[in-house]
């Protein structure tokens, strides 16, 4: 009876703080607080062009082509793992094999594909860091991936750690959906803003 | 050869589809996101298979099941990306039949198909002796490693397609890059 309610008590605690944190960002998304924000980081943005990557990314087209390519393969990484972990829990593929198992080992090549993903957009957005930063879509893939890499670590992978039996077929699917539909976005925001810069 | 492709090239730029595609902001960037969401698809459950011969992906998943399970949503997503692959390329084919990376792509898509058909045949012939494994034989992991190195060089030089470093226009007449892009009279009015 104890451990249930100790459980239980931890679940809710985990909603109130993730609640929380939601209300925090709206609220500072509809504040002044943002848009002082940003102007902040303007001085930030022409920094990064100043840096060894931002240099390298400026002088060498042919390098910074490269970079964006290995961007492109490392997303398919990302989604390769992202869309075999959700179709299981969908019940859609591997429905024999259990679902752990798959879980783990794509969770090992989903933080692999993360990992170059992020090296390289970081040296991609140091060598138009002057451009990107007026562009409406830059800020909202990266508001995508951070809700995409905060709902992994912080939402989905400790809530299906636990035994996935216990969990509600319905969250288990919500989870899976709210995923693709996350990652989905990251890529498509990230493709839009070569089209906005160009 | 190469006025036999770029009057053919001419002729579809000629159609009104073409145009429309072209001059369209929305729709030809729709199009083009579409490609690299359908790509991303493709290639994910493509390395996965090709990682898993390698040993380093699910390891413990038969080799037969990843591939077999992985193939639909990959073909998929492979004839989502051609379909795309051809509306650009019907919206820019003079500059795309003109272009080295184009062809190279082209040629490394050959290499590809070669190379799968092989991958296949091999792994169908063999793989009731190693589905546990963690690791396929050599020449599976030799397909699966060439696999991973063609379709990234596929990307890289679909990448390279969107700048215009080596553009007839922009190269001398005669010079070698001219001639590997099959630049001929004309193909700067495009």
């Amino acid at each position: 009876m104890s451990t249930t309610s100790a459980t239980t008590s931890g679940s809710y605690t985990k909603t109130i703080t993730v609640v929380t944190l939601v209300l925090l960002i709206l609220a500072f998304s509809f504040s002044s607080l943002r848009r002082d924000t940003w102007l902040q980081l303007y001085e930030f943005f022409l920094w990064m062009e100043t840096t060894p990557f931002g240099v390298i990314g400026k002088t060498w087209g042919a390098v910074f082509a490269i970079v964006e390519a290995f961007h492109l393969l490392a997303m398919a990484l990302l989604g390769g793992a992202v869309v075999v972990a959700d179709a299981r829990l969908m019940g859609w593929i591997f429905a024999d094999i259990p679902a752990r198992e798959i879980l783990d080992k794509t969770h090992k090549v989903f933080v692999a594909g993360l990992i170059v993903v992020l090296a390289t957009g970081i040296f991609m957005a140091c060598g138009v860091a002057g451009k990107i930063y007026w562009l409406p879509v830059f800020w909202y893939k990266m508001l995508a991936l951070a809700t995409g890499i905060f709902f992994v670590f912080f939402i989905r992978r400790p809530l299906l750690r636990r035994d996935l039996n216990e969990i509600r077929p319905i969250v288990v699917k919500l989870v899976a959906i709210s995923s693709m539909l996350v990652w989905v976005t990251v890529a498509a925001t990230g493709r839009w803003i070569g089209f906005a810069g160009s | 050869m190469n006025q036999f492709v770029y009057d053919i090239a001419v002729w579809l730029d000629n159609t009104a589809w073409s145009t429309l595609l072209h001059e369209s902001y929305y729709m030809y960037n729709w199009v083009e996101s579409i490609h690299v969401l359908s790509l991303i698809i493709c290639l994910g459950m493509l390395f996965l298979i090709d990682l898993r011969m390698l040993g380093y992906a699910l390891p413990n998943v038969p080799a037969s099941s990843i591939a077999n399970r992985l193939n639909l949503p990959m073909l998929l997503g492979f004839s989502i990306m051609v379909f795309t692959g051809l509306l650009l390329f019907y919206a820019v084919p003079v500059r795309s039949t003109q272009s080295v990376w184009f062809r190279a792509k082209m040629i490394l898509l050959l290499g590809c198909a070669i190379n799968a058909f092989l991958f296949h045949k091999r792994m169908n012939e063999s793989v009731s002796s190693w589905d546990n494994d963690a690791r396929a034989p050599g020449r599976i992991r030799l397909g699966a490693a060439l696999s991973l190195g063609f379709w990234s060089l596929v990307v890289i030089c679909g990448r390279f397609i969107a700048y215009d470093w080596f553009d007839c226009e922009y190269t001398d007449v005669g010079s070698l890059s001219q001639m590997l892009s099959g630049c001929i009279d004309g193909q700067t009015r495009y």
